[in-house]
Order: C-alpha cells, then structure tokens, then sequence
C-alpha cells in the first residue's frame, strides 16, 4: 500500500469536511425554505404582538372591562374572543368559537404572567402583565377543547384552566349584540 | 530527576505502545468514512425526526399567527 503525500491527506481532509459543510448548509437552507413557505402560503408564523396595556385598571374600563369579555362576532363573520386570565381562573371559563372560520383570540392579566395553550391546535402564547396577547387561527375541527394555564402562576395553578367550545356554523349563532357564549351542554 | 523518585516509565502500562506506522496510516484512511457515516446517519435521524413532526403533527393542527 502506498503512503499518502501530507499534504494529499490534508486536502482530502478539507474536502471532505467542506462537503459535510455544504451538505449541512442544505439542510439548513432547506429548514428556512420551509418555514418560509408555510409562513407564505398557509399563514403559519409564530404569534407576535407588542400592544401595552395598563394591568392595574384592565378590568375597569375598555376593551378587557367585563362587559366585553367573551366572543363577539366581526361584520365579515370572523370572531375576536377576549379573555383575562388572572390567579386562579380564565374570565369567561367557557369560550365559544366558530370552526373554519377566522379567530383571533386578545389575551390580558392584572396580575403575573400566565401562558395559554388549546389542546390539538397550534394556539401557545404567554400573557405577560402590561401585555396584549394576540393570537390568530382558525379551528379546524368542532368540540370542547381545553385551554389549560401553562405557566405556574402560583398555588391555584393546576385548577386554572377554560373550555373552548369550537361550533359548527349551526350552533354559532351570534346575537342581536353580536356575541356568542358557549352553549349548555 | 533523582532516581529515588518514581517514574510514570516504571509501569509498563503507563508506556504508549510501539506504533506500526504503515498499521497507523491504513486504520487512518477509514476512520474518516466511518465518522462521516456516524455524523451522517446521526444528523439524518435528527432531521427525519423534525420533518415527521413538522408535518405528521405541527402543519396539521392548523394555521397559526
């Protein structure tokens, strides 16, 4: 067997370490592609929104007052659900939403930070105090789902979860004031 | 060093055996196939994993944003 001249090995060496370096630029460049892609043509991109409110007075007056809480329905028959979630509890505990249509769900605390996820759905954010928490997507199957409190907040949090009640087009009718609630089962 | 102080040469273990140079050179023209084939199929079990939940769980739970 012949020996290999040094510096036939060295570049053997760096050949191969930049064929492992372009395969993984591959790899790489087509994980983003990817991502890109969902992002582009299905809407999949990771839930971001930066919108202050004043958690000391949320509950009082505004868009979280209680009087607003719950599901309202849009002119273009989206829905907009707006939740609070505090020690220990979600208000409203039962959130109806309607199934293959737009949703967008508008999350807020008065106390320390929470986190949100729906069983079987892509939906997770963290609701920070001072915070919005925005999340948009469309539910793509009807049934109770639970949207239990992912973030410990404190003893109570094992007992701090809600319902989501997603409706076929049938059930989610909304009313003279175009709100839904969840209906009695 | 004085000779009343031991040694790490006085134990034979402690001695790096003799090297067959032409042995060294043969075992060192695989070596590199077997870390690219170790480092291959490592990095493909990563990437097949993530591409079976992306699309096997993440893309069918619905659109998100």
């Amino acid at each position: 067997m012949t020996e290999l001249h040094p510096e036939i090995h060295e570049r053997r060496i760096l050949g191969t370490e930049l064929l492992w370096a372009f395969g993984v630029g591959v790899l790489i460049s087509l994980t983003l592609a990817m991502i890109v892609f969902t992002a582009l043509t299905m809407g999949i991109n990771p839930p971001s929104n930066v919108e202050r409110i004043d958690p000391k007075t949320l509950h009082l007056s505004g868009e979280f007052a209680e009087h607003n809480l719950g599901t309202t329905v849009g002119p273009d028959g989206s829905a907009t659900v707006r939740i609070i979630a505090t020690q220990f509890m979600f208000v409203p505990r039962c959130i109806a939403v309607p199934r293959g249509r737009r949703v967008t769900l508008r999350l807020a605390t008065p106390d320390v930070i929470h986190g949100i996820l729906i069983t079987g759905t892509n939906v997770n954010t963290m609701v920070v105090p001072g915070y919005v928490a925005q999340v948009h997507t469309e539910f793509t199957r009807d049934g109770d789902l639970l949207m239990p409190c992912h973030e410990y907040c404190g003893f109570g949090h094992s007992e701090m979860w809600a319902t989501v009640q997603v409706m076929t087009d049938n059930q989610f009718k909304p009313g003279a004031d175009g709100r839904v609630s969840c209906a009695q089962r | 060093m004085h000779s009343d102080q031991p040694s790490a040469a006085d134990d034979p273990a402690e001695v790096a055996d003799d090297v067959d140079e032409a042995a060294l050179a043969r075992v060192m023209r695989t070596v590199p196939l077997g870390a690219a084939v170790l480092a291959g199929g490592a990095v493909a079990l990563l990437v097949i994993g993530y591409l079976l939940i992306y699309l096997l769980i993440f893309i069918p739970r619905g659109t998100i944003g």
